[in-house]
C-alpha cells in the first residue's frame, strides 16, 4: 500500500490529485445542516473531555464546594431542609439512604461507596448555599460532576467500541475473505456468542471479571471497556463478513487476482479500504451504544467505581434524590447524556449517508 | 391511420443528489397508430424509458418533474393532466407495460396466478374463481406449458423467459390498447429473445394492440417495428417508417447507429464510429475493406487446452456433496496473434473456462499447455512467472476497477507485483505511455475510476493488463454491458492493439454477431459442452451441429428487404 | 423439512460445546479460584481447602469440565452459593414472571411498531416522516434509566395509578396491576428504534421493480403498500423479532430490579452480584439452548412467508 502511495505523492507534483471518496463523503457531509450541527456538538464534548482529562476543567469535581443538596442558581429561594439536616448532623458517620426495594441489589454496597468517598474528602473549605446547576448530597458541583461523567462515559464508549470493531473486523474479514476451514471455525467462534442473549453474556462477563484475580489490577473503568469491548464485536463481525464476501467475488478483486497479488494485499490493500466505511458507521453507532451501556453497567455496580463518576453512577444516586425533590443531578446527567447521543446518532445517520451514497 | 396515442413536447426533468437539475427528455414529441408497433430506440441516457414511464405515470414521484405544456394524448385525453384514480384505471387495463428485469418484477412472495389474476379482479370486476380461470387460459395464451400447475408456481421456480411469459400475461389479460415493452428481451439469452419477440408480434395482431417497443438494439428493431424513433440525449434525432430509417437514414447519428454494430454478414478492417459520421471524414477505405479471418497451418499455438473440465460442488443434505459440471472435456487451441471466439448461452460454462485456465477456478482435469508448460500443474509460487502472461479483462467495466485506487494506482498496482521497470519513476511513465496508447489523457492517472464512462474504464482496464505484456489475453464479455458505439471504440481498439502486439485473444461472448467480427476461431459451447470448433466464417455460413443452428437462427436479422414487402 | 430440522439439530452441537468450552473457561478459569470467592472473608487456610474439595475444584481440568458437562445434561447444577436453593429450582419459578412482562412487550411492540412504519413509510419525505424520524432518535437518545426512574417517579409516586412495584402469586393480580407500568414503559422505550428499523425495510421495498409493477397494473398506493410491500417488508421483520425473541427470557433486568418482580434477569443480577457461580452458569447455557431452539423455529417460519426459502 504505502510504495503505492508514495509513488503517487512523489509522481504527482504538477497534478492536484482528484478527490477521493472521503473527500467526496466529506464535501457530501459539510452539505447536510444536520450533520454538521451533530458533528460540531459531539466535537464540544470531546474538547470537554479533553479538558477534563487535562485537568483544564472539573478538576475540583470532587471537592464538596456547596452544601448539600445546595440549589441551582436558578432556584437559589428554594428551602433546602436537607442541607440543614446534614449540617445539624455533621461528623455522623452514617447518612441515611431513601431505600426503594427491600431487596436492593446495590444495598451491601453503600457502606462501601461512602468508605471509598470519604477517603477522598477534602479540607472544609466555606460551602455556597447555591451551585450553577445544584449540588449533590455531599455538596458536590453537579456540573462540574456531569463533565467528569462525560469524560468517563464517552472514555469508555469509544474504547469499547473501537476494540469491539478491531476484534469485528479482524475476524470478519478473515471469515468473509478466506471461508472455507478459517470460515468454518469464526462461523463456530461467532455461533457461540451470539447463541448466548447479549445481556447475559455482558453479565457473564462482567461476574467473572470481577471476581478473577486476574483482572484485579484493572477494575473499574478498564473493566467495563473490556467486558463490553469483547461481548460487542458480533454485529460487527456479521457486516464485515458479509461485505467481504461480497466485494471477494467483485471483479476488482478478481482482477487483483488475476495480476498476482497476494491473499493479503487483497483482503487489506484492495478490499479493506472499500469496506472500511462500514467500519466507521459501525464504529460510530457502538459508541453510543456502548454510552448507554456503560451507564447501566455503572448503575447497576457492575462498572466504574463510585469513586470515578460516570453518567451511570450519578443516575445511581439521582433515583433516590429524586424521591426528595432533588431532580438536578438526574436532569444534569440524564440530559448531558441524551444530548451527546442523540448528536451522535444524527451523525452517524450522516455520515452513513455521505460515504455510501445510493448513486455509485 | 388514426392514432392511439400522442406525445407532444415531452420534457422530463430529475432532481439529482446535491440539488442538481438533469434534463433526461428535452420537449419530444411522437405518435403511436393504432394496430402498429413503434420502436423508441437510444443508447443509455437518451431518455426512452423515461419518455415511456412518463405515458403511465410511473417515475419515481419524489425526483421527476414534467416539464408544463407537455402533453400525453391518448385518445385524445391528456394523461399528464389526469387524476391517480383516472390513472389507475388506465393502467392495466388500457395501456399496460413489461419490463426489463422479469425477475424482480414479479413479486417473489405472490404465487403466478395470484398475481394475473389480481388484475383481472381489479379491472374486469372477476370472481377469484372466474380469474383463475381467465389466468390459465392467459398463461396457455403466452406459451407457458402445463398453466394450470404453473399457476401455483412461484416467480423464482421459472426460468427467465417464462417470467417474461407471466408479465406479458398480466399485461394482455384486460385486453390493452396499448403495451409498453422497455427493453423485454435485453435481460434473457438470443434464442429465448426470438421467442419472446415472435410472441409479441403475434400478440399485437391478434389483440389489436399497438406496441410502444423501447430498445437499445437496432437488429431487435428491424424485426418488430412499424415506425422508429431514434433517441439521443433526450431528443429525438430522427423518426419515420421503419423502411425509410433502415434503408435511407437521414440523420448522421441514425447511420452512425446502423453502421457501428458488427453484422454477422461484413467484417471491415475497422468498424465506423458514431465520430466518422459526425465530422466532415465520412466513411474511409478501412470501414469499407474487408478482414479476412481463420487459423492458418503454419499458425505458432501459444494456448493449448486439452480435456480441461471444472464441476463446482454443492453441499448436499447433511454430508453428502453433488457435482455440478460446469465445464466438461473442452478441447481448444490458441494461435499467436489470433482470436479464438467462446460463445454460449447463460449456463454454457463459456466465463468458466476462461476463469479455470488462468486458475481463477481450480480445474478439475486436464491440462492447460502454456510454452508447453502445463498451468494447472504449477505450483502456487511458479505459476506467479506466467500470470502476467495470461490476462482477463472483466465485463462490468464499474465493477472491475478499484473503486478506492486512483488509475495510477491501478496500473502501477501489477508492475509493483512482477517488479517491471526499474524504478517508481520508469513505472510511472510506462503507465502514462500506456494510457495514451489506449487513448486515454494523461492527467487520468490522478483521477478516479467513478469520474470516468463505461467505454474509458474499459479503456483503463484494458491498459491495466498491457502493463504485464501479455501474450493472452481473455475477453470476458468485456464489450457486452457498453453502448453499441462504445463498443465498436473499444473493438477497434482491441483489434488495434493486437496488430501491434500480436497478443492472442480469447474472446468470450453471448453476442453471436461481435464474436463473428472478432474472431478467427469459434468454440460454441452449451451446458457446459464444446458443440463445435472451427473458423469463424466456416461456423456462420456452415454449421454442422443443430444447436449451432438454432442459436444462429435466433440472431435478430435487423430489416430485411423481404419483410417490407 | 424433517431432515432440515435433524440437520439443524445435529449442527447445534458443535456450537453447544462452544457454549459449554467458553463458560467452563470463563468461570472455571478466568474467573479465579471459586473458593476464595465462595470462603469471602475467610482467610483460614484450611477451611479453604475444604471448600475446594466441596467444590471439585482441587481436580484436573478435564475433570471438571467433564463434571459441568454432566451437570447440563442431568439438569442437576446442584445448589446456589448464596441461598442454597435448587439451581433448577430458581430457574424454573423465575420464568414465569418474566414471560408475563415480556409476551405482552414483544407483541404490542411489533404490532404497534409495524402499524406505525408503514403510516411513516406511507408518507415518506414528508414532514411528519422527518419529525417523526427526528422524535425516535432523541427518544432513543435517553437512557433507559432515566425513563424507569422518572416514569416510576410520576406514575407510581407523584400520581399513583400504578403500584411503584411489587408482585403476587396471582397471575391475573399480576397482569391488572403491577405488570401494567412496566410493560407499557418497556413498550414505549423499544418502540423508537424498532419503528426506525421497520420503516427502513419498508423504504427498501418500495424502491423495488415489483412495486413499480404493482402500479403499473393499476393498484392504489394503498394496496400497493398493504398487500405487496407489505409482505415482502415482514420477512425482515420476522428475522428482527426472531432475534430478540430468545432476549424474553432474560427479561429486562432493569425492570425487574426496579419494580422488584422476581424474573430470571433480576435473580441472575442478583447472582452476579453475590458471585453466584452456579445460577449464572446454568442460567447461561440453558438460555445458549433455548436461543438455538427459537432461532431454529423462526427459520422453520420463514417458509410460511417468504417462498423462495428452501429447507433441506
Amino acid at each position: 500500500m504505502s510504495a503505492v502511495l508514495t509513488s503517487n505523492t512523489t509522481a504527482a507534483p504538477i497534478h492536484q490529485a482528484s478527490p477521493g471518496l472521503w473527500t467526496l463523503a466529506w464535501r457530501r457531509l459539510k452539505r447536510d445542516k444536520v450533520g454538521m450541527i451533530s458533528l460540531v456538538v459531539v466535537a464540544f464534548f470531546l474538547l470537554m473531555i479533553v479538558g477534563s482529562y487535562t485537568g483544564l476543567i472539573a478538576r475540583n469535581w470532587s471537592k464538596e464546594v456547596g452544601v448539600s443538596y445546595a440549589n441551582p442558581s436558578f432556584l437559589a429561594g428554594a428551602v433546602n431542609l436537607e442541607a440543614a439536616k446534614t449540617e445539624s448532623r455533621e461528623g455522623a458517620a452514617k447518612i441515611p439512604y431513601v431505600d426503594l426495594s427491600d431487596i436492593d441489589p446495590l444495598a451491601p454496597r453503600y457502606k462501601e461507596w461512602e468508605e471509598r468517598t470519604a477517603k477522598i474528602k477534602v479540607t472544609e473549605t466555606p460551602r455556597s448555599e447555591t451551585l450553577l446547576f445544584g449540588g449533590d448530597k455531599w455538596g458536590r458541583d453537579v456540573l462540574q460532576k456531569a463533565i467528569k461523567g462525560a469524560q468517563t462515559s464517552i472514555f469508555v464508549g469509544l474504547f469499547a467500541a473501537l476494540i469491539a470493531t478491531i476484534i469485528g473486523t479482524t475476524l470478519g474479514a478473515l471469515s468473509g475473505y478466506l471461508g472455507g476451514r478459517v470460515g468454518d471455525l469464526m462461523e463456530w467462534f461467532y455461533n457461540v456468542f451470539s447463541s448466548i442473549p447479549y445481556i447475559l453474556l455482558i453479565l457473564a462477563f462482567a461476574a467473572v471479571f470481577a471476581s478473577s484475580p486476574a483482572m484485579a489490577d484493572f477494575r473499574g473503568v478498564p473493566m467495563v471497556i473490556a467486558i463490553l469491548g469483547l461481548t460487542g464485536w458480533t454485529g460487527i463481525y456479521r457486516l464485515i463478513r458479509a461485505e467481504f464476501i461480497k466485494h471477494g467475488s467483485r471483479e476488482y478483486v478478481k482482477a487483483a487476482e488475476a495480476i498476482g497479488a497476494s491473499h493479503g494485499r487483497r483482503m487489506f490493500v484492495h478490499i479493506l479500504p472499500n469496506v472500511s466505511h462500514v467500519c466507521l458507521v459501525q464504529l460510530s453507532q457502538h459508541v453510543v451504544q456502548f454510552i448507554k451501556a456503560e451507564v447501566i453497567l455503572s448503575y447497576l455496580g457492575l462498572g466504574v467505581p463510585v469513586d470515578a463518576v460516570s453518567w451511570g453512577t450519578m443516575l445511581a444516586e439521582a433515583q433516590s434524590e429524586l424521591v426528595i425533590g432533588k431532580w438536578w443531578q438526574l436532569a444534569a446527567a440524564g440530559i448531558s447524556m441524551a444530548i451527546l447521543v442523540t448528536a451522535f446518532s444524527m451523525l452517524t445517520d450522516s455520515l452513513r449517508d455521505a460515504l455510501d451514497p445510493k448513486i455509485k | 391511420m388514426e392514432n392511439i396515442l400522442q406525445v407532444k413536447n415531452l420534457g422530463v426533468k430529475f432532481r439529482l443528489d446535491g440539488g442538481t437539475i438533469f434534463e433526461a427528455v428535452k420537449g419530444t414529441s411522437f405518435d403511436i397508430p393504432r394496430n402498429s408497433t413503434v420502436a423508441l430506440v437510444g443508447e443509455s441516457g437518451s431518455g426512452k424509458s423515461v419518455s415511456a414511464m412518463s405515458i403511465v405515470r410511473l417515475l419515481p414521484r419524489e425526483q421527476a418533474i414534467v416539464a408544463p405544456g407537455s402533453e400525453v394524448l391518448f385518445n385524445g385525453e391528456n394523461l399528464l393532466n389526469a387524476t391517480d384514480a383516472r390513472m389507475r384505471e388506465i393502467r392495466g387495463k388500457e395501456i399496460s407495460v413489461i419490463f426489463q428485469e422479469p425477475m424482480s418484477s414479479l413479486n417473489p412472495v405472490f404465487s403466478v396466478g395470484n398475481q394475473v389474476s389480481e388484475v383481472l379482479r381489479l379491472h374486469m370486476g372477476m370472481s377469484m374463481r372466474q380469474a383463475w380461470t381467465r389466468s390459465e387460459e392467459l398463461l396457455n395464451e403466452v406459451g407457458i406449458p402445463n398453466p394450470k400447475l404453473r399457476l401455483n408456481s412461484y416467480p423464482h421456480e421459472l426460468s427467465g423467459g417464462q417470467q417474461q411469459r407471466v408479465m406479458i400475461a398480466m399485461a394482455i389479460a384486460c385486453e390493452p390498447k396499448l403495451l409498453i415493452a422497455d427493453e423485454p428481451t435485453t435481460a434473457l439469452d438470443v434464442t429465448i429473445q426470438k421467442q419472446i419477440l415472435d410472441l409479441i408480434a403475434k400478440l399485437q395482431a391478434s389483440h389489436h394492440m399497438s406496441v410502444l417497443f423501447i430498445t437499445h438494439d437496432l437488429a431487435v428493431v428491424g424485426e418488430i417495428a412499424d415506425t422508429v424513433v431514434v433517441m439521443q440525449n433526450g431528443e429525438i434525432k430522427e423518426q419515420g417508417a421503419a423502411k425509410q430509417i433502415f434503408e435511407t437514414p437521414q440523420h448522421p447519428y441514425t447511420k452512425a447507429l446502423l453502421m457501428c454494430r458488427p453484422s454477422v454478414s461484413k467484417r471491415p478492417m475497422r468498424l465506423p464510429v458514431i465520430d466518422d459520421f459526425m465530422g466532415a471524414a465520412g466513411l474511409q477505405p478501412a470501414h469499407l475493406a474487408q478482414r479476412a479471418r481463420g487459423y492458418a497451418a503454419d499458425d505458432e499455438i501459444v494456448l493449448e487446452v486439452k480435456n480441461l473440465s471444472k464441476h463446482f460442488q454443492l453441499k448436499e443434505g447433511l454430508f453428502k456433496k453433488r457435482d455440478v459440471p460446469a465445464v466438461k472435456d473442452a478441447s481448444f487451441k490458441l494461435a499467436r496473434g489470433k482470436t479464438l471466439g467462446l460463445v454460449g448461452e447463460s449456463g454454457s460454462g463459456k466465463t468458466t473456462v476462461g476463469l479455470t485456465l488462468m486458475r481463477l477456478h481450480s480445474a478439475s482435469g486436464g491440462e492447460v499447455l502454456f510454452d508447453g508448460v502445463d498451468l494447472l500443474k504449477l505450483s502456487e509460487r511458479d505459476f506467479m512467472k506466467y500470470k502476467r502472461r495470461i490476462q482477463i479483462v472483466f465485463q462490468n467495466p464499474y465493477a472491475s476497477l478499484n473503486p478506492r485506487f486512483t488509475v495510477g494506482q491501478i496500473l502501477l498496482e501489477p508492475m509493483t507485483i512482477h517488479k517491471i521497470g526499474k524504478d517508481e519513476q520508469e513505472r510511472v511513465q510506462m503507465a502514462m505511455a500506456l494510457l495514451k496508447r489506449v487513448g486515454m489523457p494523461e492527467v487520468s492517472f490522478y483521477k478516479y475510476p467513478h469520474e470516468f464512462s463505461g467505454g474509458q474504464r474499459q479503456r483503463i482496464a484494458i491498459a491495466r493488463c498491457l502493463t504485464m505484456k501479455p501474450d493472452v489475453l481473455i475477453c470476458d464479455e468485456s464489450v457486452s454491458a457498453l453502448d453499441v458505439s462504445v463498443q465498436a471504440q473499444v473493438l477497434n481498439l482491441l483489434q488495434d492493439l493486437q496488430d501491434e502486439y500480436k497478443m492472442s485473444y480469447i474472446f468470450i461472448s453471448h453476442d453471436l454477431a461481435v464474436v463473428k467480427y472478432i474472431s478467427d476461431q469459434v468454440m460454441v459451447m452449451s451446458d457446459g459442452d464444446v458443440v463445435e470448433v472451427a473458423n469463424s466464417d466456416e461456423i456462420y455460413l456452415n454449421p454442422k451441429q443443430e444447436y449451432t443452428k438454432k442459436l444462429l437462427g435466433s440472431i435478430p436479422k435487423g430489416w430485411q428487404e423481404d419483410k417490407a414487402a | 423439512m424433517g431432515a432440515y430440522i435433524v440437520r439443524r439439530l445435529w449442527q447445534m452441537i458443535p456450537t453447544l460445546l462452544g457454549v459449554v468450552l467458553l463458560i467452563f473457561f470463563l468461570f472455571n478459569w478466568v474467573g479465579g479460584d471459586p473458593a476464595l470467592v465462595l470462603a469471602g472473608k475467610i482467610t483460614n487456610a484450611e477451611q479453604i481447602e475444604n471448600i475446594r474439595k466441596q467444590l471439585g475444584v482441587d481436580q484436573p481440568y478435564w475433570y471438571q469440565l467433564w463434571v459441568f458437562i454432566k451437570q447440563i445434561v442431568t439438569f442437576d447444577f446442584g445448589r446456589s452459593w448464596a441461598t442454597n436453593e435448587a439451581v433448577s429450582n430458581i430457574l424454573i419459578t423465575r420464568v414465569g414472571p418474566t414471560l408475563t412482562i415480556m409476551i405482552p412487550v414483544l407483541l404490542l411492540e411489533t404490532i404497534i411498531g409495524v402499524i406505525l412504519a408503514i403510516g411513516v413509510a406511507y408518507v415518506r419525505g414528508t414532514l411528519t416522516d422527518r419529525i417523526t424520524m427526528m422524535i425516535c432518535t432523541v427518544a432513543m437518545s435517553i437512557s433507559f434509566l432515566v425513563y424507569i426512574i422518572v416514569a416510576q417517579y410520576i406514575f407510581g409516586f407523584q400520581l399513583g395509578w400504578f403500584p411503584v412495584q411489587g408482585w403476587s402469586d396471582s397471575f391475573t393480580k399480576n397482569i391488572v396491576t403491577y405488570a401494567p407500568l412496566p410493560i407499557l414503559l418497556a413498550v414505549f422505550v423499544s418502540l423508537a428504534p424498532s419503528l426506525r428499523l421497520y420503516r427502513s425495510f419498508f423504504l427498501d421495498e418500495v424502491n423495488q421493480d415489483y412495486v413499480r409493477t404493482a402500479r403499473a397494473k393499476g393498484l392504489s398506493e394503498k394496496t400497493v403498500m398493504m398487500k405487496h410491500v407489505l409482505r415482502n417488508a415482514m420477512i425482515p421483520i420476522l428475522t428482527n423479532v426472531g432475534i430478540s425473541l430468545p432476549g424474553i427470557f432474560v427479561g429486562s433486568f432493569l425492570l425487574e430490579t426496579f419494580f422488584s418482580i422476581p424474573g430470571l434477569g433480576r435473580e441472575i443480577l442478583t447472582a452476579v452480584n453475590r458471585s453466584d457461580f452456579p445460577v449464572i452458569k446454568a442460567a447461561t447455557v440453558y438460555l445458549a439452548v433455548v436461543t438455538m431452539v427459537v432461532n431454529l423455529a423462526v427459520d422453520v417460519l420463514y417458509k410460511a412467508v417468504d417462498p423462495r426459502v428452501v429447507l433441506k
